[in-house]
């Protein structure tokens, strides 16, 4: 037999919630990976890393990980010019997953920084490496927020919905004239929403799917305990109570701007697809990964119902909260949506010609009951990533 | 001797409760209305308080004295009533009866045992004080002496005086003052001891001035006259019942001595200003036992100020005439969180400068999170949550009527109102197990504190804490259990004005260990104050002490500020000890150096004994 050798590839991000998964695969599938990170608060990033190679469960690793301390912002990546070159020598292909996913308009400076201002580094290196490719990881959202078929080519939107959408959209700009100019083959891989392991539950970052699922459960608990507490004297004036079967029954009016769904994907499609697209990219490919089988809203509170035992919870397409006279655990629960608002009922329409054709059609699963049930167990066995490490 | 600081408190013995007293004087005002220790109230002297018995407690366990007649007096006018456990669990989590007790089993079982209690000295002096003050106000009675002879301040050193005398008028400190003289006595005159800085202590004799308590209200020109012996507690108090306020430092300080030792300062000092601002006249004796009185012409200028370090005293302060501010009734208290400490001081400074509110100050996590807490494990926890659930390392307390309220809030700043500083007060043991704090902290993340704009964010923390005295008492020791259940009963305990006005929140400050604030006078510069902040801190790590951010108060129209750091030390511990001395003598270096540097900073040992000084003469000469 014959193997044929993988080539080494310099990742960044691999602190990530993506970039770790891409990480533990690759190192699995016998990559050599060189991750460029930093250390964080009081963590260097060897600390780092090999609390994530534990919570993967990867343990022996002779000589197949390097791992370089850097900084994007700083020439030849703030490493010293003899490291640097060793670096630029050795690297084969760069992964480039490093990203900062706050999608709040007052971090934007921050964002941007992360996001865009650091690609100066990291092109540079990949053109005194001369890899024979550069992948990003993007997100399926940069069309915009007004279109409807989203394509597998660059975005020109000047519309989104956040300022992560906007700085990953340029990011991709920026990246394909730097490599076409630099002749640097190149992809873009484009995940939708992003949950847990679809078979073991087991997930590293809570938000999204995740936080408006984990904003009813706290919602619930608040009023569990002034029921079991105090007699309930607060749930009864919003006509919160327990049912019979043991059920609470939670009147909560979610306000959606529009008619739409989610469209999420495991973690694990993600890494499967990308690692399909990594083993055989096309130069200048755009990836979507994305599902075409939506998830309702109304799905999610129907499996909340039966795995939380929390009745009451209506979904209200096309109208704003705003003069509505909402209950306390409905204007709480609209504060805590309302980043992932425009995320729980989209519509928007993602081609997939490039990633059917080099993942051989592989799909993302419909997310289902025991799905759900899985990553909600493992969500709420880690506190929601308070209590992971 | 062994270091206790750490222990439980329901596992320290008596000895070790004796010895963690903190002189604060707290036991000598009625500041929970559960009534002040009766003998103390009797006899004056501080040996008659819990705190005096506490240390001479601590005196016999050490056998620095023996048994005298005042001992024996002292250890049988207790009577177990236990207000001071009530008083001091609030503050210190403490129980001194443990004290009490064991003080009365010490000196029983002495007398069982035929032991000879020691009579006090002739003395001719002594004869001649007690022509001046009559029989029961002076002595030289181990017992009394050793009361009077040592606070915590880790940077004096304990000094057993010859005397205490409680003169009860000022023709009486005259004659006192021309005796001493006389026979070449140094004196000092006493309050309630608490300056942190161990100036009430001396050789010679202690003129303590406790009798004196006179309260003249002279409401047509806005001010009550006081004797030296009347505390900032008592009268805030009576002018409250008229419909006044005055600006009041620590609740047990002496009036006389607080504008005497370093000026009077709080929240409060935003509006009502510092020294020379918060009084219309004083009376004082002079070295020579001559009466002046600042209105006089020829009196000596005690407006002026100069940067001395080791200023005599200028006399003896017998009198003082406090200004009276008008209250209006729709006060009330707001917190406002900050992320950093830049911004918080950008809000203070828009605010004195625009005049809006009338109490302002930014405290740390250290000094709200001990407040709010029952006990000091909980306080540990509390200032967890605060930092890292809540993401609040700052706060602003404001005090205001409905306008500055209601202007804070246009200014678009999100704040805990009092019925939110109700529920989290008094829900604080529900806080500690609340998961849904997690998903607040991301809320924050798009805009800082914007759960505080849900309009039923109130109702919701109710909900979730289920605040009640009840609850909050959970934690507490169960024997007073009942009587704190009652306690938080009361509307004053939980109201931020009454607690401000009081300066009560800073009283708790010194439960984990005693403090050693740094303060100092300076712009509201946030580059200046950033970098004092940053080495103080250093200074204290260096020397491994405890530290923390105290407060700041803006003054005068936001043109300066007063910044207290504090640095907070095992007093049982000599070897912490010598450290902290080592941080506070580097402290007053960098100082000395910023005043040189920027002509601006001013250090607070400079203010001691100039406290009767202008403040314009102060900040800006
Ligand atoms: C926990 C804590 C927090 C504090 N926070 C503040 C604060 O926020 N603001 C503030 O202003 N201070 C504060 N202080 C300091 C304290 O309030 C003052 O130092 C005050 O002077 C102490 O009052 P006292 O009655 O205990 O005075 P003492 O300690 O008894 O006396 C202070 C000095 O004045 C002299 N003196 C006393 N009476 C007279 C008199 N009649 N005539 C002449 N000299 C006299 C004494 O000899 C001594 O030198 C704090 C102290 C503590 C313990
Ligand atoms: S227990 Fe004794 S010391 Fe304490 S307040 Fe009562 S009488 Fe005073």
């Amino acid at each position: 037999m014959i193997f044929e050798k993988k080539p080494t590839i310099a990742l960044s991000g691999a602190t990530g919630f993506l970039g770790s998964h891409l990480m533990a695969s690759m190192l699995s599938e016998g990559y050599r990976l060189v991750v460029l990170g930093r250390s964080y608060k009081e963590e260097t990033l060897k600390q780092r890393i090999s609390k994530l190679l534990q919570w993967f469960g990867i343990e022996e690793l002779v000589g197949q990980l390097e791992l370089v301390e850097i900084d994007f912002l700083k020439p030849m990546l703030g490493i010293p010019e003899e490291e640097y070159k060793n670096l630029c020598t050795n690297t084969e292909q760069i992964i480039h997953c490093a990203s900062d996913t706050s999608f709040s308009e007052r971090k934007r400076d921050l964002v941007f920084k992360s996001n865009v201002n650091s690609l100066e580094g990291i092109l540079e290196f990949a053109a005194n490496a001369g890899v024979t490719f550069f992948h990003y990881i993007s997100t399926a959202y940069v069309a915009g927020a007004n279109v409807t078929v989203c394509k597998e080519c660059l975005s020109s939107s000047a519309d989104f919905l956040n300022v992560y959408e906007e700085s990953k959209a340029m990011a991709e700009n920026i990246i394909a004239a730097f490599c076409k100019k630099n002749f640097i083959p190149f992809t873009v891989i484009r995940p939708s929403v992003v949950y847990g392991d679809s078979h073991t539950g087991r997930s590293l970052r809570f938000n999204a799917l995740y936080f408006p699922i984990q904003s009813v459960k706290y919602i619930s608990e608040i009023y569990l305990n002034d029921i079991k507490n105090n007699a309930g004297k607060k749930s009864k004036q919003y006509g919160i109570f327990l049912d019979e079967e043991g059920f609470l029954f939670l009147p909560l009016r979610i306000f959606l701007p529009k008619e739409g769904a989610l469209n999420i994907i495991p973690v694990d499609y993600f890494v499967n697809a990308t690692m399909k697209i990594i083993a055989n990219p096309s130069p200048g490919g755009i990836y979507h990964l994305t599902n075409n089988s939506l998830t309702k809203l109304e799905m999610v509170s129907v499996y909340n119902e039966q795995f939380m035992k929390i009745k009451g919870v209506e979904i209200i397409y096309g109208r704003s909260a705003d003069n509505v006279l909402r209950n306390p655990a409905e204007e709480l629960f609209d504060r805590f949506i309302e980043p992932y608002r425009s995320y729980l009922s989209d519509n928007r329409v993602f081609e997939r010609t490039n990633t059917d054709l080099v993942t051989d059609n592989l799909q993302p699963p419909e997310f289902t009951y025991e799905i759900y049930k899985n990553c909600m167990k493992y969500a709420i066995s880690v506190n929601w990533g308070q209590s992971i490490f | 001797m062994k270091n206790t600081a750490n222990k439980p408190e329901n596992e320290k013995g008596p000895y070790e409760t004796a010895r963690n007293c903190r002189h604060y004087a707290m036991c000598k005002i009625d500041f929970l209305g559960s009534g002040v220790c009766e003998s103390g109230l009797e006899k004056h002297f501080v040996s008659y308080y819990p705190q005096g018995r506490m240390i001479l407690y601590e005196a016999l366990a050490e056998k620095k004295i023996s048994i005298t007649e005042k001992c024996v007096e002292i250890a049988d006018s207790c009577n177990l009533c236990g207000k001071c456990d009530y008083q001091c669990y609030f503050l210190n989590e403490m129980r001194p009866t443990k004290v009490m007790e064991a003080l009365k089993k010490h000196v029983g079982t002495f007398i069982a045992n035929g032991g000879k209690v020691k009579p006090a000295k002739d003395d001719k002096i002594l004869s001649e004080i007690k022509k001046i003050v009559g029989d029961n106000w002076a002595t030289n009675d181990e017992a009394i002496l050793i009361t009077y002879s040592h606070d915590l301040s880790p940077i004096s050193e304990p000094k057993t005086p010859d005397y205490v005398v409680m003169p009860y008028t000022k023709e009486e400190i005259a004659s006192l003052v021309k005796l001493f003289n006389k026979n070449k006595i140094p004196y000092t005159l006493r309050g309630n001891g608490q300056n942190l800085l161990g100036f009430a202590i001396n050789e010679g004799a202690i003129i303590d001035v406790n009798r004196m308590k006179t309260i003249e209200f002279d409401e047509k020109n806005w001010l009550a006259k006081v004797g030296p012996g009347v505390a900032a507690f008592d009268l805030q108090k009576q002018a409250r019942e008229r419909g006044f306020r005055i600006n009041a430092s620590e609740p047990a300080a002496l009036l006389c001595a607080n504008i005497m030792c370093s000026g009077i300062m709080s929240t409060f000092s935003t509006t009502y200003g510092i020294n020379a601002d918060n009084f219309i006249d004083a009376e004082f004796i002079d070295k020579e036992g001559s009466f002046f009185s600042l209105n006089d012409t020829s009196s000596p200028n005690l407006y002026s100020y100069k940067n001395l370090q080791h200023k005599s005293s200028p006399g003896i302060c017998v009198s003082a005439s406090i200004k009276l501010h008008p209250v209006t009734n729709d006060e009330s208290g707001i917190l406002v969180p900050f992320q950093t400490l830049d911004s918080a001081l950008d809000f203070i400074k828009d605010c004195s400068v625009r005049h809006i509110g009338l109490a302002l100050g930014i405290v740390g996590t250290e000094y709200i999170s001990v407040f709010l807490s029952p006990t000091k494990k909980s306080a540990a926890e509390v200032k967890d949550i605060f930092l890292n659930k809540l993401g609040i390392p700052y706060l602003v307390v404001v005090i205001g009527d409905k306008f500055a309220i209601r202007t804070i809030s246009e200014m678009g700043f999100p704040f805990f109102d009092q019925r939110l500083f109700n529920a989290l007060y008094l829900g604080l043991p529900s806080l500690k197990s609340a998961e849904w704090l997690n998903l607040i902290k991301e809320l924050s993340d798009d805009e800082p504190y914007s759960y505080l704009r849900i309009k039923s964010f109130a109702d919701l923390l109710e909900t979730a804490l289920a605040p009640s005295p009840a609850l909050y008492s959970q934690e507490i020791d169960p024997e007073l259990r009942p009587f704190f259940e009652k306690l938080f009963s009361r509307e004053e305990m939980t109201n931020l004005v009454w607690l401000n006005m009081n300066r009560i929140m800073s009283t708790k400050l010194g439960r984990r260990k005693p403090f050693l604030p740094v303060l100092i006078y300076l712009p509201i510069d946030n580059v200046l104050v950033n970098e004092l902040n940053d080495k103080f801190r250093l200074i204290a790590d260096k020397y491994q002490i405890d530290n923390d951010f105290g407060f700041i108060t803006p003054i005068d129209n936001g043109k300066r500020c007063i910044f207290e750091y504090d640095y907070f030390f095992d007093h049982t511990n000599p070897e912490e000890i010598n450290r902290i001395r080592q941080a506070a003598t580097e402290v007053n270096i960098l100082v000395d150096e910023y005043s040189k540097k920027t002509g601006t900073v001013k250090g607070h040992p400079y203010v001691l004994y100039q406290g009767f000084s202008r403040k314009e003469n102060l900040l800006y000469s």
